[in-house]
């Protein structure tokens, strides 16, 4: 039974960055690096807390949770495009107001600095145990699992039918891919932008109200921890396609859980909570050099590749 | 000179109007919390310059900033956004650490310049690798520096907890350098660093460097456009290293200088993101050298003056944590693609 739980232990560690993820995919694809995922998913987990500690309704939590991710996505948007702030510039902004920002409200409204912890916090739903134990070998790690973590792995295939089965996704696409294009063929380019942030903003906002309200019902200060930033390697280490950004993300949850494991093992935690982080360098590096060997020919025949802009997704920045 | 004055004008404007806009909202805040909202923004603004022990302070926050925020400079003209400022800062300080204590019987002359040229080296090591990075495979750097960072903050927690910790002392600390290879007090203020001074020359230095050499002309022209400067034949490959280099070489200096001027020892959590501050400064500053050294020296000001601000009124001295997200959002809507090309 120590695999079940260790895959519970996967799937639990992986939702946040999965959504994460796909919240840097969809930005990635209207062409937008976004780093300010992490401050987004801070942004929810604070507000998740504090609207769940005042209000006791977890639904409420959630909801207001999302709204504000999404406002500060909109913020960003606004930012960017209307007065074309640099993206990634703009993106750390986000972040320094949202971690500012939280602190202040912590030290404002609740005189306590080292973080926030509801004496009482209202659950949210989670898969009833036995609901699913029929279905192995995953029914079993799926109990117990929060409503967001099932949320995360339907929002893979939702985010594949709306980039590529719908016409509002195939707009979004190609606004990223050549605007000047797109904007001749009549698709308003900015209009898109500011919807893959919102999009963004909403899945930001799920594993930020996972991180803080799924098993911990507190907020700390820098409790996302970089997990925005892991998503974000997630992403570009598979191209911004859904199924194989979702597969990246779940391999550095896995390394997540498996740091947990080995933690037991007298190895100094530091190490063991370093592996995500190592593993998002090495993979985008093996994914870059991959790309690399074989793009090979062509570099020969072009010997002045321009390697530093080379990348599509960089031109505008 | 007179459009030189107007030029500079111009240069200013819109950083000038950025940091004005920010302190009118921060001052609306503090009307909202304290009833004393003046005495608030005086110390905010002032208390820094109260006493000799506050200034002390004052110039000791500048230095790693100054410092950082002239390594982001070479980055950002080389076309880098090297977002490491933070893990170069504690390599170099945990580097510095380790070789000052672990060899602290050589005499000074050997011991000092060791010390230094580990910390410098240890930074720049970590410029490179997001660099080789970059220009060979096209990792993108923003990434690959941001996970360094967590990765560094992690090995120097375990060598601070486990290897190098002071058994003495409270907390995650290592033992004292040794006294002889202290940095000098800045003269005339006890307490305060003389790092200030070498932050300084540095800062006219990068700005000859950057603007009055042919190496600095082929950096930023690596910057600006890449392939223009690749077709008149500028080695623009090994330019952006080498400003890596440069950029990691200052944080792991600023590292350095901290542990032997401020610090005398390594500490972790010493710094409260001097990383991500530095960067604004070098933003605020449009990645100008000299101006660097003025946005650190006011950026120093604010987070000490919000210390004050803390103690004589009820305002959070998180405050500023929060207008620095502010003021990077509001100046960035000029800086428009400038650094990146």
């Amino acid at each position: 039974m120590a695999y079940i739980s260790f895959l519970a232990s996967v799937l639990e560690q992986s939702s946040p960055i999965v959504l994460a993820a796909l919240a840097a995919m969809i930005t990635l694809r209207a062409n937008i690096l976004n780093v300010a995922v992490e401050g987004m998913m801070l942004v929810a987990a604070f507000t998740a807390i504090a609207v769940g500690n005042a209000s006791g309704s977890a639904a409420l939590a959630l909801l207001c949770a999302l709204v504000a991710s999404i406002l500060m996505s909109q913020l960003l948007a606004l930012m960017t495009l209307r007065f074309s702030a640099d993206f990634i510039v703009a993106g750390l902004g986000i972040n320094l107001l949202a971690a500012g920002g939280s602190l202040f409200a912590l030290e404002w409204f609740y005189r306590s600095p080292g973080g926030l912890r509801p004496i009482t916090f209202p659950d949210l739903w989670h898969i009833p145990a036995g609901a699913l134990s029929l279905v192995p070998p995953l029914g079993p790690a799926l109990e117990g699992q929060s409503v967001i973590v099932v949320l995360a792995f339907l929002a893979v295939p939702a985010c594949f039918v709306f980039l590529y089965k719908t016409p509002v996704g195939s707009y979004l696409r190609a606004a990223g891919e050549d605007e000047h294009a797109a904007r001749s063929a009549g698709i308003d380019v900015a209009r898109m932008k500011a919807l893959a942030l919102a999009i963004s903003g909403l899945l930001a906002g799920l594993a930020g109200a996972q991180i803080s309200m799924d098993k911990l019902h507190f907020f700390l200060p820098e409790m996302t921890s970089g997990r925005g930033f892991i998503g974000l390697a997630a992403t570009l280490f598979s191209g911004g396609l859904p199924w194989t950004t979702a597969a990246a993300a779940v391999l550095f949850g896995f390394f997540g859980a498996l740091g947990d494991r080995l933690q037991a093992l007298a190895i100094p935690s530091q190490f063991v909570l370093m592996l995500p982080y190592l593993a998002a360098i090495l993979g985008l590096t093996f994914a870059r050099w991959r790309l690399h060997l074989r793009n090979r020919p062509a570099r020969i025949l072009e010997p002045a590749p321009a390697s530093g802009s080379s990348d599509p997704q960089r031109s505008n920045f | 000179m007179r459009s030189t004055v107007i030029d500079l004008l111009k240069a200013i404007r819109a950083p000038v109007a950025a940091i004005a806009l920010t302190l009118a909202i921060g001052f609306v805040l503090v009307a909202a919390i304290t009833d004393e909202p003046v005495r608030a923004y005086r110390d905010l603004l002032l208390a820094n310059f109260d006493s000799l022990g506050n200034f002390a302070l004052f110039l000791n926050r500048a230095t790693p900033l100054t410092l950082i925020a002239l390594g982001v400079i070479f980055s950002f003209r080389a076309g880098v956004f090297n977002v490491g400022g933070e893990g170069q800062l504690y390599a170099g300080a945990i580097t510095a650490t380790v070789i000052g204590v672990s060899l602290s019987g050589l005499p000074t002359v050997v011991l000092f310049p060791l010390v230094v040229v580990g910390g410098i080296l240890a930074g720049a090591l970590l410029g490179w690798i997001p660099a080789v990075l970059k220009v060979r495979l096209a990792v993108d750097e923003v990434v690959t520096t941001l996970m360094l960072n967590i990765i560094v903050l992690l090995c120097t927690s375990y060598l601070a907890n486990q290897i190098i910790r002071d058994p003495t002392s409270y907390g995650a600390v290592s033992a004292l350098l040794p006294q002889k290879i202290w940095l000098p007090a800045f003269p005339g203020v006890p307490g305060a660093t003389s790092g200030i001074i070498v932050a300084a020359l540095l800062s006219v230095v990068s700005w000859v460097v950057l603007f009055r050499t042919e190496w600095g002309a082929q950096l930023r022209a690596s910057g600006t456009n890449l392939r223009f400067a690749r077709t008149i034949g500028v080695p623009a490959d090994r330019r952006i290293v080498m400003a890596m280099l440069l950029a990691g070489g200052f944080g792991g200096l600023a590292g350095t200088l901290y542990v032997l001027g401020i610090g005398h020892r390594f500490e972790q959590n010493f710094s409260p993101n001097y990383g991500l501050v530095g960067l604004t400064c070098a933003l605020l500053a449009r990645i100008h050298p000299i101006g660097a050294l003025a946005t650190a020296l006011f950026y120093a000001m604010i987070i000490n003056g919000a210390a004050y601000m803390q103690i004589s009124t009820d305002v959070p001295r998180s405050l500023v944590n929060l207008l620095t997200g502010l003021l990077v959002l509001l100046m960035t809507a000029r800086l428009n693609a400038r650094a990146r090309g």
